[in-house]
């Protein structure tokens, strides 16, 4: 038996929980499972629900029948696999070990704090991937080098205008538009030109929400499915914006 | 000749998932798995394509399956889900270049509204532009979730510690 205190402090524990889990990227799937686990390692039954921007969440005592459900907004937080990892770990051990919720509160503050990696090395990480995504697609080392620093300019300026809080869709179109602009240069050389002006963009493609969302659908959570899909592609829209500004400006030289 | 191509595919895709990955924040620990991966998924890809004659959506298929099995195996040492090994190591593979075409065509459509023969000519190479790309990232996704279908156990359980670790 629980009193009334402990269902709420259980229940906003575990709302805190699922709604950081969903805000940093995870399939929806996994958050259940991991409150789900969680509700039993403190003799809690937990169902919940979840849309795009909140989730509806009860949390039933199963020796007095007594249940609670509140409905919780999602934050938007920065995709981290780190904290998917960390964080299902963690439902685990409360599950395995029988973790008081204290402990788990603890644990779960210590997860979420730890630094994330330095947007710097981040910066360097992605110039250089897009690099060898134009080799994979044909590009030679002239257009490689002209879309590491185009990438670096485009993925730069998203770090500052995501750092100021600029809306979301219009860092995209920026972004887009930089990194295209700059890798227009390679019209001027003799290399694969083309292929240096397609993959200067393609760090922003949002393939995790892509991937998040088809993973979604397949194991039935459709409705949101089809939400972050949706949103991924309206980010995809607003990259070909951007580069579409840009073809417009250099179109009599691409054909 | 043939082992280089592939060699060097390999090392790239792996540069390329390192790379995206890093944006999506994996754990450190992740990394070398990540990487190779990728290398492993996108020179299979790579050798179907060119080799063996098959194409892009089905050899994305094949290349996501053994991505999606090689998380299930790799997963397990460092407690790490399914997804942040696998997502990292599939986005080497998302058509962007086809992607890039389908907006270039649409973009180029939208500017020959007064030349009916060139548009239809444009549409229709958004058409399959588009179409190849939306069938290969399903492909990718559903490929690589599959594993999480047949072994569902297994697929939950990988971020839990050891039993034998635990007896220590």
């Amino acid at each position: 038996m629980k009193t009334e205190h402990e269902l709420v402090e259980i229940l906003d524990f575990i709302a805190e929980y699922a709604t950081y889990l969903l805000g940093s990227g995870v399939h929806t799937s996994r958050v259940i499972r991991n409150s789900q686990r969680i509700g039993v390692a403190l003799g809690v039954d937990v169902q919940l629900s979840t849309f795009q921007k909140s989730t509806i969440m009860t949390v039933r005592d199963p020796d007095s029948g007594e249940s609670m459900t509140r409905v919780v907004g999602i934050p938007p937080l920065p995709i981290s696999f780190e904290r998917n990892s960390d964080l299902s770990a963690l439902s685990w051990d409360a599950f395995d070990d029988h973790l008081p919720l204290d402990e788990i509160r603890r644990r779960y503050v210590e997860l979420i704090s730890k630094p994330r990696i330095d947007p710097i090395f981040v910066l360097l990480c992605v110039g250089l991937a897009n690099a060898s995504f134009c080799r994979l697609f044909g590009g030679d080392w002239t257009a490689m080098c002209i879309v590491f620093t185009s990438t670096l300019v485009g993925f730069a300026v998203k770090q500052r205008m995501q750092a100021h809080g600029v809306n979301h869709f219009l860092i995209f179109i920026v972004a887009s538009f930089m990194a295209s602009m700059c890798a227009s240069v390679a019209l001027r050389f003799d290399c694969t030109s083309e292929v240096a002006m397609a993959t200067s963009v393609l760090f922003l493609v949002p393939g995790v929400p892509l991937i998040n969302g088809v993973i979604d659908i397949m194991e039935g959570h459709i409705l949101i499915g089809f939400s972050r899909l949706i949103n991924a592609l309206l980010l995809i829209v607003c990259i070909a914006v951007g580069l579409s500004a840009t073809l417009l400006m250099v179109k009599d030289s691409l054909l | 000749m043939i082992a280089l191509d592939v060699f060097m595919d390999a090392c790239f895709a792996a540069v390329a998932a390192i790379g995206f990955g890093a944006i999506s924040d994996p754990p450190m620990r992740a990394f070398p798995r990540i990487a190779l991966l990728a290398a492993v998924g996108h020179s299979l890809r790579f050798s179907l394509m060119n080799y063996a004659g098959i194409d892009i959506a089905t050899a994305s298929l094949f290349a996501a399956i053994v991505i999606g099995m090689g998380s299930l195996w790799l997963g397990r040492g460092i407690r790490c889900p399914m997804t942040a090994l696998y997502i990292p190591a599939l986005l080497p593979m998302v058509p962007g270049i086809y992607a890039y075409k389908a907006v270039f065509s649409l973009f180029m459509f939208m500017q020959s509204l007064n030349d009916p023969g060139q548009g239809e000519e444009f549409m229709n190479s958004f058409f399959l532009n588009a179409t190849v790309s939306l069938s290969v990232i399903i492909m990718l996704a559903a490929g690589a979730t599959l594993p999480i279908f047949i072994f569902k156990r297994r697929a939950f359980s990988l971020t839990r510690r050891r039993p034998d670790k635990q007896q220590q």
